[in-house]
């Protein structure tokens, strides 16, 4: 009798634990970021199994700049992000993904070893997130020796010209070239850019470019950083411009400010046309700078707008940033770095085989096609002498403190002859569905 | 009267200049009010105060916190600003000072220099830059505008270049008029001899790293709003041009020194216009002081000599 109760007891135990147990299993996954099955409506962190994974890590890493003036670490920090949430997502096949990420002070010296220490030392299969003023240049030699390409977001010519690197954004040349366009069919007869004097060269030529290729006049305004007369460099665009001239700033949303700031103090918002590369369109800083701006900007952005409604992978980018880097805003930056840790994990996942940075950057080439509602075209990376695949931007402005898109995607200007190379590589290898 | 004034100097033309000579005669009050509290300091202690900058900006940075996470109302956030610039150079005075006050000035210098790295360390560390945004702590004054001789002014520039005035005016009539000011002064010609009158020295000297701090955190208060940007690395540096007042002064004169700030300030902020010079424009402050200095001492005799052993 007591034998009997006794085994009752222990079966209800049993059962009891048991229901416990699937209960909080079903809630815990129920409420997990990037779960379920993907389609055209849902996007999910890797297979989205919902399940931790716990094998031996995959090792990934990136080096990404941080300096007074500019922090591009938001890049790498949501691309782990990124991975965090396909770690509780089933990870590459129950393998989770370590990211180790440094941070770099413009220092070429730096740049070199930090690079050999993620491959020789920490031993990555791949780099990812990399962004920075001078890493690209100082490092493309060495990656192509080891065979690895870099998928990052780009600043500097050679992250555009050399086959180390994959950048998912267009870099500041280009979005410039996406402004110009945009100020000078706007009525802009004059152009005053500005951009930090390290990448000014590259960066404002391109605009410039397109200035000239229109008969209009053209300054440069090369620009150190950290700024400290923003009111007074302004005031000397102000002079070239003139009343309805286009101002272009090529600055990140940590110095783009002082400049707007000093437009304001100056009561010259609403006197030129103001352009600028993709840095600034968020709400972050439409919620600073709007209602003054509103109606007045040209901001050409690389990606889609910053908004969860535009696609699935939008929405899933703002419940990775809320769950994993609760401290990044959404912006363009952070869509940097969610896309490149999108398409790593991508190439992680269409390995067949042992996962080896041989394998994962043979991966990496093996990339076309990619769908995402965050950029115009899909993304890609193909065995290529360089790689643009990010080649189609959009124009954006202020509104009642959000941002909206001023005109979709468009084709911008084939300022270099890369860019139109590119197109023609993208025909001749269907690289992104065309 | 529109043609009268349409003229240009070297090449740059007048009406669009002097917007530029606003925004330096701005910036130097600016220069020119910490350039006298450095002076009062150095004639009353012997340091010279390198550390007048970070103070101002971590002044600046609680100003930012409060009015921006806190529902304190603005003006009590200025006033901690100037309070902490003052709170904090005494407590270094009152902790070091007597500790160096045997060291020869260079000593005492670095120490300040210390103060400021540290300072500068706790400011990157509780409030990195960078991320996507920028701190400002823009003062309700800038709003209002006046239009003088056909040039925006704002109410902050106007505050800035009367306040370095009034400084230096008022501090130069307490060191006149008060037995403290009478005390500081007699301090600055003759530690030991004052010291020996029975003058308090521990607490003149408190006074003039109280009154000192004061004048740094009012600078912090109103720099970032002229800068446009709360930028701590800036402001830390903003000792550099402050220096150079000072050493116009040749860290006696107030007068001079106030002056002194002015003069760096406009001519920063003038060369900016002028393309073929205008990279070089942050080396004005010590191309005036190298100036000045051999302006001021042109009729002065060296004389060496050597004694036998």
């Amino acid at each position: 009798m007591r034998s009997k109760r006794f085994k009752v007891g222990v079966t209800s135990t049993i059962v009891a634990v048991l229901a416990l147990t699937v209960t909080v299993s079903l809630a815990s996954s129920a409420g997990t970021v990037g779960s379920g099955t993907a389609s055209a409506t849902k996007s999910v962190c890797g297979k989205g199994t919902g399940k931790k994974a716990t094998g031996t890590p995959i090792k990934l890493g990136g080096i990404d700049m941080l300096i007074p003036g500019v922090d591009f670490t938001t890049i790498g920090k949501t691309a782990k992000a990124y991975f965090d949430c396909v770690n509780d997502n089933g990870g590459i096949s129950g393998r989770p993904i370590k990211y180790t990420l440094y941070s770099e002070q413009l220092n070429p010296a730096q740049e070199a070893a930090l690079a050999r220490k993620l491959i020789e030392s920490d031993k990555v299969v791949g780099v990812v997130g990399n962004t920075s003023f001078a890493e690209c240049g100082t490092n493309w030699k060495y990656y192509k020796s080891k065979g690895y390409v870099v998928i990052g977001a780009g600043v500097q010519a050679e992250c555009y010209s050399t086959p180390s690197f994959a950048e998912v954004n267009s870099g500041p040349r280009y979005s410039n070239v996406g402004a110009a366009q945009a100020l000078i069919k706007a009525g802009a007869k004059k152009l005053a850019i500005a951009s930090p004097d390290t990448i000014s060269a590259y960066a404002d030529g391109g605009p410039a470019l397109v200035a000239k290729a229109a008969g209009i006049p053209v300054k440069i305004f090369p620009t150190h950083l950290p700024v400290t007369d923003a009111t007074s460099q302004l005031l000397q665009m102000y002079q070239f411009a003139g009343d309805g001239g286009g101002i272009l700033i090529d600055f990140t949303p940590d110095t783009a400010p002082a400049f707007m700031k000093a437009a304001e103090a100056q009561g010259i918002v609403d006197k030129v046309l103001w352009g600028s590369s993709t840095p600034i369109a968020n709400t972050f800083m439409s919620g600073q700078f709007s209602p003054e701006f509103d109606g007045h900007l040209w901001i050409d952005n690389e990606f889609s707008n910053v908004d969860p409604k535009v696609g699935p992978d939008s929405a899933l980018m703002f419940q990775v940033l809320s769950k994993y880097a609760s401290k990044i805003a959404p912006q363009a930056f952070a869509q940097m770095g969610f896309l490149a840790g999108k398409f790593a994990v991508n190439a992680l996942l269409s390995i067949k085989g042992p996962i080896t940075a041989k394998s994962y950057n043979i991966a990496v080439k093996g990339l076309k096609n990619q769908k995402t509602d965050i950029l115009c075209k899909p993304f890609y990376v193909g065995n290529l002498a360089y790689h643009i695949p990010n080649n189609t931007n959009i124009i954006v402005d202020y509104k009642n403190k959000n941002v909206v898109v001023r005109s979709g995607c468009t084709d911008f200007q084939a300022v270099d002859k890369s860019i139109s190379q590119t197109r023609v590589w993208e025909k001749k290898y269907h690289l992104n569905g065309q | 009267m529109n043609d009268l004034l349409a003229f240009s100097v070297f090449g740059v033309d007048w009406q669009f200049l002097k917007p530029f000579i606003v925004i330096g005669l701005a910036f130097g009050g600016v220069y020119a009010l910490s350039g006298v509290g450095l002076v009062v300091l150095y004639r009353a202690t012997g340091v010279l105060n390198l550390a007048f900058g970070a103070i101002g900006a971590a002044g600046a940075l609680i100003a930012y916190y409060i009015v921006n996470h806190t529902s304190w109302p603005h003006w009590l956030a200025y006033t901690i600003c100037i309070a902490f610039g003052g709170v904090t150079n005494l407590a270094y005075g009152m902790i070091f000072g007597p500790a160096f006050a045997r060291r020869d000035a260079l000593v005492k210098m670095m120490g300040t220099l210390g103060l400021a790295l540290i300072l500068l360390g706790l400011m990157a560390w509780r409030a990195p830059a960078g991320g996507a945004f920028a701190r400002f702590l823009p003062l309700g004054t800038t709003q209002t505008r006046y239009e003088i001789l056909k040039t925006s002014v704002s109410l902050t520039q106007i505050i800035a270049i009367c306040l370095a005035l009034a400084i230096t005016a008022g501090v130069s009539i307490f060191l006149r008029v008060t037995s403290l000011g009478t005390a500081m002064r007699a301090l600055a010609n003759d530690r030991e001899t004052t010291a020996m009158l029975g003058v308090p020295v521990r607490k003149v000297e408190a006074a003039a790293w109280f009154g000192s701090g004061l004048a740094c955190g009012a600078a912090g208060l109103i720099l970032p709003d002229l800068l446009t940007s709360l930028d701590y690395s800036a402001l830390t540096f903003l000792v550099i041009s402050s220096l150079a007042a000072a050493l116009i002064g040749r860290l006696r004169s107030l007068w001079v020194t106030m002056f002194g700030g002015l003069a760096v300030g406009v001519a920063q902020s003038v060369l900016s216009p002028y393309t073929n010079v205008s990279a070089y424009r942050s080396a004005a402050p010590f191309v005036l002081a190298i100036v000045a200095l051999l302006y001021l001492s042109r009729r002065r005799v060296v004389t060496f000599s050597r004694t036998a052993n």
